[in-house]
C-alpha cells in the first residue's frame, strides 16, 4: 500500500506537472501574468459555455416538468457524460496505459502490474472530474434545488456524481486491456483512433438527425418537443447501458428503492474495479510487451530503387512543407482531429434536403432569392471559417513536432521560411475545409459561381488571418515535450486560444458586415471593403509571425 | 575552426552553473575529444555550439562564423548529432535523409554519392525503406549521423557518437573521422570512453563541473609522465 500510495504520488506529480507548476508560481514571479492569463482566458471562455449549458439544463428541466419528468434533466446529463467519458476515456486509457514513456521504467519494479495499471486508472479518473463535474453539477443542482430535494439527495447524488466516471472509464479500459492483449498495439492504436472518431461523428450525426425533427414555434415548445421525441432515444441509450437510468432512479426514488439502485450502481462501479484490477495483473504487461514490435515491411527496397528515390531536389520550403505533409496524413489523430470535423459541416448543411420538409424549402427558396444574396453570403463566410477553423493545423504545427524540434533549430534554413511552410501547410487544409463546405453552398443554396469564387476568396484571407494568429500563439507557447501525438493536439491548450481567436475575427468581420450592410452602400463594395479589412490585419500580422519567428527559433531552448 | 570564448550558461535561473567561463580553440585538421564525468555540462556547451540553447555570456564561433550574428551561414558547417536521436518516426529513412539533403541544399550528384556511402557502411541499406518507427536505437542514431554528414560538413559536433553503436560501425566512424579531419576538416566529439579518446583524439579538453580543467594533446596532459594513463589524469583532475 505505502509502494501504491508513492507511485500515485509520484504519477500525480508528473501527470499534471505539479512540480513545474508550483516553480512556475514560485520561482518565475516575473513572469506570472502568463500562467494568470491563462487562467482568466479559461474562466472566461469556460465560463460562458457552462453559463449557455446551464440555461440550456434549465429549460430542459422546467420543459421536463411540464410533461411531468423533471428528472430527465439527470438521465440526460448522467447519459450524456458517461457517453462522453467513454469514448474520449479509450483514446485517453490507450495513451497513458501504453504509450508513455515510464513504463519501461514502471515494468522492472517489483509491483504488480494490477498496481500500475490501478495508479495509471486513478490518474485517468481524475482528470476526467473535470470533464464530468462540470456536466453533472449544473443539472444535479437544477433538479435539486427545482424540486425541493432534501438533505439525502444531496448526500446520494454527491457520491453517485463522484461515482459517475468510473463505471464508463473502467468499462473503456476494460475494452482497451483486453484489446491490447490480443491484437499489436500500433497498429491497433491507429484502428482504435478511427473507429473511436466514427463513433463520435456518428453520435454527432446522431444528435443532429434527432434535432432536424423540429417543428416551429417558440423555444420552450422547441425543447418540450426534442424531450418529447428524445425521450425515447435516451431511453434507449438507459436500456443499453442501464447504470445511466439507475443514477436517475437512485435520486428520484424516495424510499428504499432509490437505496436499492444506488446501492446497485456504486455497487457494480466497485466490482467492475476489482475486475480491472483482477484482469490487469493477468493481461497488462502482456499486452504492453507483445505490442511493443512494430511490423516491418519485409521488402528492401533495392539498389535501383534507392536511385530512383534520390534524383529529385527540392527547395527548402516545399521539402519542409513535404514533411509537415506526411507527419500529418500519417498521424490518424491528426488526420481525424483536422479533416473529420470539416467534413461533419457540409453533412449536416446536406441532411436538410434528406428531411426535405416545408419550412426548409422556405429557408432555402429565401436563400436562393438574389435580393438577400449579400446576407447568404456573409452568414455562409462565417460558417466557413468556423468550419476551416476548428482543424487545429496551424495552432499546433509548432506542438506537433515535440522532440524532433531540435532538428528544425539545427537546419540552416531561415525560421521565417520554416513557418512560411508550416502556413502554407494549413492553408492548404483551411482551402480544403473552404471548399468542402463550397460545394453543398453551390449544390444546395445553389450560389452562382461568381459569389462563390468571391466567397473563397473572402475565407482563404479570412482563414489564412486565423491561421498567422494560430501559429503566432503556437510559437509563444509550444507544448514540445509529450509521448503521444494525440497529447499535442487534444491535450494542448494552444487549440483552445486558435478557437477563441477564430471566434474573435469571425466577430469582427461580423460587425463590420453590419455596419457596411447598414450603411446600404453596394454589394461587391461590401467585399471589397471587407477583404481590405482582412487584408489590412493580415499583412502586419505576417510581418509579426516572421519576427517573432525570428526570436523563438531562437530562444525555445529544448 | 571552432572558436569559444568566455561562455557561460546557467539553468534554473543561476542555480545550476552547467557551463562556466569556457575558453576553447580547435585548429582545423584535428579531433578534439571532450571528455567529463555526468553531468560536467559537455551536452550543455554543445548545445550551445549548434544553436540549441542561448548562452548567458560569451562567444562561439564556428568555421569563422559568428553562430550568434551568422546563424544560418554557422549551421551550414556544422554536422550535428544529438546524444539522443529523436527524430520523424512517421517518415522513412529515405525520406529523412532526402528532407536533410533539401535543406542543406545538397546536389543531386552528392547526395546519391554519399546516401549510398554511409548507407553501405552503416549496414542500412535494407531498411532506409521503413518507417524510422521500426528503427533501433543504434538504427536511429546511425540515420541520424548520415543526415548531418550529407552534406560535407567543415565541423563535426557530435554528442557521445559511440554509445548507441555496434562495434564495427564504431570503428568505421572513427575511420571515417580520421579521414575527414585530414582533408583539412574538424571533428569536435563528447566521450566518456577514455580508450576512444586516448587513442582517437588529437587534443582533448577535460570539463568537470562547469569548467574546463584541463586541455592539450596526450603528450601534454601527461606534463612528460609517459606511464600515466588517461584513466589516472582522468581521475585525478576530477577528484576535486
Ligand atoms: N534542461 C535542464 N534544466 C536544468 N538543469 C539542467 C538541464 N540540462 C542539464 N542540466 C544540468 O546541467 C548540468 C550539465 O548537464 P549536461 O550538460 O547534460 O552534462 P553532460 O552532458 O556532461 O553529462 C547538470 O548538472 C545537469 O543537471
Ligand atoms: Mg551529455
Amino acid at each position: 500500500m505505502r509502494t501504491f500510495i508513492s507511485l500515485l504520488k509520484a504519477n500525480l506529480n508528473v501527470h499534471f506537472g505539479i512540480s513545474s507548476l508550483k516553480y512556475r508560481f514560485t520561482k518565475e514571479k516575473n513572469r506570472l501574468w502568463e500562467p494568470i492569463a491563462i487562467i482568466i482566458a479559461i474562466l472566461v471562455g469556460g465560463g460562458s459555455i457552462l453559463a449557455m449549458y446551464s440555461f440550456f439544463l434549465l429549460a430542459v428541466f422546467m420543459a421536463g416538468q411540464s410533461l411531468g419528468h423533471p428528472e430527465i434533466v439527470i438521465t440526460l446529463s448522467f447519459v450524456a457524460s458517461q457517453l462522453i467519458i467513454l469514448i474520449f476515456g479509450i483514446f485517453y486509457i490507450i495513451s497513458v496505459f501504453y504509450f508513455s514513456n515510464d513504463m519501461s521504467i514502471l515494468i522492472p519494479l517489483p509491483i504488480k502490474p494490477g498496481e500500475v495499471l490501478g495508479v495509471k486508472f486513478i490518474t485517468i479518473l481524475l482528470s476526467e472530474y473535470l470533464i464530468a463535474l462540470p456536466m453533472l453539477l449544473p443539472a444535479f443542482i437544477i433538479y435539486g434545488a427545482g424540486s425541493w430535494q432534501g438533505i439525502l439527495y444531496w448526500l446520494k447524488g454527491s457520491i453517485l456524481i463522484l461515482m459517475a466516471p468510473i463505471l464508463p472509464l473502467v468499462i473503456a479500459a476494460l475494452i482497451v486491456v483486453l484489446l491490447m492483449r490480443f491484437i499489436n498495439i500500433r497498429k491497433g492504436k491507429d484502428i482504435m483512433v478511427i473507429i473511436g472518431s466514427l463513433l463520435a461523428l456518428m453520435v454527432g450525426l446522431g444528435i443532429n438527425f434527432f434535432s432536424l425533427n423540429l417543428p416551429q414555434g417558440s423555444e420552450e415548445e422547441v425543447i418540450r418537443h426534442m424531450i418529447e421525441s428524445n425521450t425515447g432515444l435516451i431511453e434507449a441509450i438507459g436500456n443499453k447501458f442501464p447504470p445511466s437510468i439507475w443514477a436517475t432512479l437512485a435520486l428520484t426514488y424516495r424510499e428504499w428503492q432509490g437505496w436499492g439502485y444506488f446501492l446497485l450502481f456504486v455497487g457494480l462501479s466497485l466490482l467492475l474495479v476489482v475486475l480491472l484490477y483482477w484482469i490487469g495483473n493477468y493481461f497488462f504487461y502482456k499486452g504492453y510487451l507483445t505490442g511493443q514490435e512494430i511490423r516491418r515491411k519485409n521488402t528492401a527496397i533495392s539498389k535501383g530503387d534507392i536511385q530512383k528515390h534520390i534524383n529529385r531536389t527540392s527547395s527548402p520550403i516545399l521539402a519542409l512543407l513535404k514533411r509537415e505533409w506526411k507527419l500529418f496524413m500519417r498521424t490518424p489523430v491528426y488526420v481525424m482531429n483536422g479533416l473529420a470535423g470539416m467534413i461533419m459541416v457540409p453533412i449536416f448543411m446536406f441532411m436538410p434536403l434528406i428531411a426535405n420538409s416545408e419550412e426548409l424549402t422556405q429557408v432555402l427558396n429565401y436563400a436562393r432569392d438574389p435580393e438577400y444574396s449579400l446576407i447568404v453570403i456573409l452568414i455562409s463566410l462565417g460558417i466557413m471559417l468556423f468550419t476551416s477553423s476548428i482543424n487545429m493545423v496551424s495552432c499546433t504545427s509548432i506542438s506537433r513536432e515535440g522532440a524532433t524540434f531540435w532538428i528544425s533549430k539545427v537546419i540552416p534554413t531561415p525560421p521565417k521560411d520554416q513557418v512560411l511552410a508550416k502556413l502554407i501547410h494549413s492553408s492548404i487544409l483551411s482551402l480544403l475545409g473552404l471548399i468542402i463546405v463550397a460545394i453543398p453552398l453551390f449544390i444546395v443554396v445553389a450560389i452562382p459561381l461568381l459569389h462563390l469564387t468571391i466567397l473563397i476568396i473572402l475565407g482563404f484571407l479570412a482563414t489564412g488571418l486565423i491561421n498567422v494568429l494560430g501559429l503566432i500563439v503556437d510559437l509563444l507557447r509550444p507544448k514540445l515535450s509529450w509521448n503521444d501525438p494525440q497529447e499535442a493536439i487534444k491535450q494542448n491548450l494552444n487549440a483552445f486560444f486558435s478557437l477563441l481567436i477564430a471566434l474573435l475575427v469571425i466577430t469582427v468581420i461580423a460587425i463590420a458586415s453590419i455596419i457596411l450592410i447598414s450603411a446600404q452602400i453596394g454589394e461587391f463594395w461590401v467585399y471589397g471593403i471587407l477583404a481590405l479589412i482582412i487584408v489590412v490585419l493580415l499583412v502586419p500580422s505576417i510581418y509579426g509571425l516572421f519576427s517573432l519567428a525570428n526570436f523563438r527559433y531562437k530562444s525555445i531552448e529544448i | 575552426m571552432i572558436e569559444i570564448k568566455n561562455l557561460s550558461k546557467s539553468y534554473n535561473k543561476g542555480a545550476v552553473k552547467a557551463v562556466e567561463d569556457l575558453n576553447l580553440h580547435v585548429k582545423p585538421g584535428e579531433i578534439f575529444g571532450f571528455l567529463g564525468p555526468n553531468g560536467a555540462g559537455k551536452t550543455t556547451t554543445i548545445k550551445m555550439m549548434v544553436g540549441l540553447l542561448i548562452p548567458d555570456k560569451g562567444t562561439i564561433s564556428i568555421a569563422g562564423y559568428d553562430n550568434a550574428k551568422n546563424p544560418l551561414e554557422a549551421k551550414q558547417n556544422i554536422g550535428y548529432v544529438p546524444d539522443n536521436p529523436d527524430v520523424y518516426d512517421r517518415l522513412t529513412g529515405m525520406e529523412y535523409l532526402n528532407l536533410m539533403a533539401d535543406v542543406y541544399k545538397v546536389s543531386v550528384e552528392d547526395r546519391r554519392e554519399r546516401i549510398n556511402y554511409f548507407l553501405d557502411m552503416f549496414n542500412l541499406t535494407d531498411a532506409v525503406g521503413d518507417l524510422i518507427k521500426s528503427y533501433s536505437h543504434g538504427m536511429k542514431q546511425k540515420i541520424v549521423l548520415t543526415g548531418a554528414l550529407l552534406h560535407n560538413p567543415a565541423v563535426w559536433i557530435l554528442d557521445e557518437p559511440m554509445v548507441g553503436l555496434d562495434p564495427k560501425s564504431s570503428h568505421l566512424l572513427k575511420e571515417y573521422m580520421r579521414k575527414h579531419c585530414d582533408r583539412g576538416n574538424t571533428v569536435f566529439f563528447s566521450t566518456h570512453i577514455l580508450e576512444v579518446a586516448e587513442r582517437l583524439c588529437d587534443r582533448i579538453g577535460i570539463i568537470n563541473k562547469g569548467k574546463l580543467i584541463a586541455i592539450g594533446s596526450m603528450d601534454e596532459l601527461r606534463h612528460g609522465d609517459q606511464a600515466g594513463s588517461l584513466e589516472n589524469i582522468f581521475l585525478e583532475l576530477t577528484e576535486q
